[in-house]
């Protein structure tokens, strides 16, 4: 298969093999990682449970996105760099990890729901949660996917780590 | 003497007290027994650990950055108090609760391992600091965007807070890596 070829290469490059034969090298990265990713969801839950009506019902959706995007960018941008880092490693292992790829799934529809938000269902944005102006239906559904989302990824990622080394390519 | 010798040899010294028995004995309960052979059960307590810290550490930020001045300026510091102060403490019950069970699930693995207690201690930390930060906030939040009082402390503690939780996580994801 051509990506078993392509991730033999980037895992045997004197990078990744840096990266996988230091001591501290993978776990200093995991840990950036993990502070990054948790900051992601907890950013992106306060956003999502404003979306459902849960919680912030005196603030607008709009000052809400305001609070949570710029932080959930900045932490998503360090949580991509450091998980890069952390896939080039051991490429081969998480190119055939179902839940690695479980994982990356997840993250491209919650990536894809974020955008279609943002693209057609925010329109009008600016006078949801205002008094008298109730939030639709649409945002309050990407509001509940995104949640579900969060909750499926942190869990395949934690599977991740004890299933690496269990499947191999044929 | 590296920091990876030093935690050896402090690993090394919890190997001669009473916590070895008692983490041999807990690894005999019937729910130790039960976590560790259910295939998902541990990653399930670790995403409900996970979810409960990222609730604590978002709605910390959130609070630290309004005290900083750079988010939610549309609301009080009052109000800003309101919205996390019971997210932040509910999701510490429900990290001391998955924690516990995440314990119970590799007793020896945690309890022998200097990391593990490093990380307990800044979890001591962290939460009395806590306590502390949102106890000042309480006292300055009537005069806050009046008088300047007590705001270069208070900024202080917020920087302060959020990399005391940092070290927390970063105690957690190091408990794997400790030098045995």
């Amino acid at each position: 298969m051509i990506f078993n070829g392509i991730s033999q290469t980037i895992e045997n490059s004197a990078f990744s093999s840096t990266i996988a034969s230091s001591e501290w090298m993978f776990p200093t990265i995991e840990t950036i990682h993990v502070i990054a990713i948790v900051t992601v969801i907890g950013a992106i839950a306060i956003m999502d449970m404003r979306l459902l009506g849960l919680t912030s019902g005196n603030r607008t959706v709009r000052a809400i996105a305001h609070d949570t995007l710029p932080v959930t960018w900045v932490a998503f941008a360090l949580a991509t760099v450091t998980g890069l880092l952390l896939f080039v490693s051991k490429a081969t292992s998480y190119m055939v990890n179902p839940y690695f790829l479980w994982k990356f799934a997840f993250m491209i529809v919650a990536g894809i729901n974020m955008a279609v938000f943002h693209r057609y269902v925010s329109k009008g944005m600016d006078d949801w949660g205002a008094p008298a102006h109730a939030i639709p239906l649409n945002a309050k559904l990407a509001g509940a996917l995104s949640l579900a989302l969060w909750v499926a990824i942190p869990f395949c990622g934690r599977v991740i780590g004890f299933t690496l080394g269990v499947y191999y390519t044929s | 003497m590296s920091i990876f010798d030093w935690l050896f040899h402090m690993t090394e010294l919890l190997r001669n007290t009473p916590l070895v028995e008692f983490s041999l004995r807990v690894s005999d309960w019937p729910f130790a027994l039960w976590l560790q052979s259910h295939f998902y059960a541990i990653p399930a307590f670790q995403t409900v650990h996970i979810l409960a810290i990222a609730i604590l550490f978002a709605s910390t930020l959130m609070l630290s950055l309004r005290v900083l001045g750079i988010n939610g300026l549309d609301q009080s510091l009052a109000d800003s108090m309101r919205r996390y102060r019971p997210w932040i403490w509910s999701a510490l019950l429900a990290l001391f609760v998955s924690g516990i069970v995440l314990l119970i699930s590799e007793p020896v693995r945690n309890m022998i391992n200097a990391i593990f207690w490093i990380k307990m201690s800044l979890l001591a930390v962290a939460v009395a600091f806590s306590f502390a930060f949102q106890r000042s906030i309480r006292m300055r939040m009537a005069t806050w965007e009046v008088s300047p009082d007590g705001h270069v402390s208070l900024r202080i503690g917020a920087v302060a807070i959020i990399l005391l939780w940092c070290a927390v996580m970063a105690g957690g994801r190091w408990i794997a890596y400790a030098p045995v």
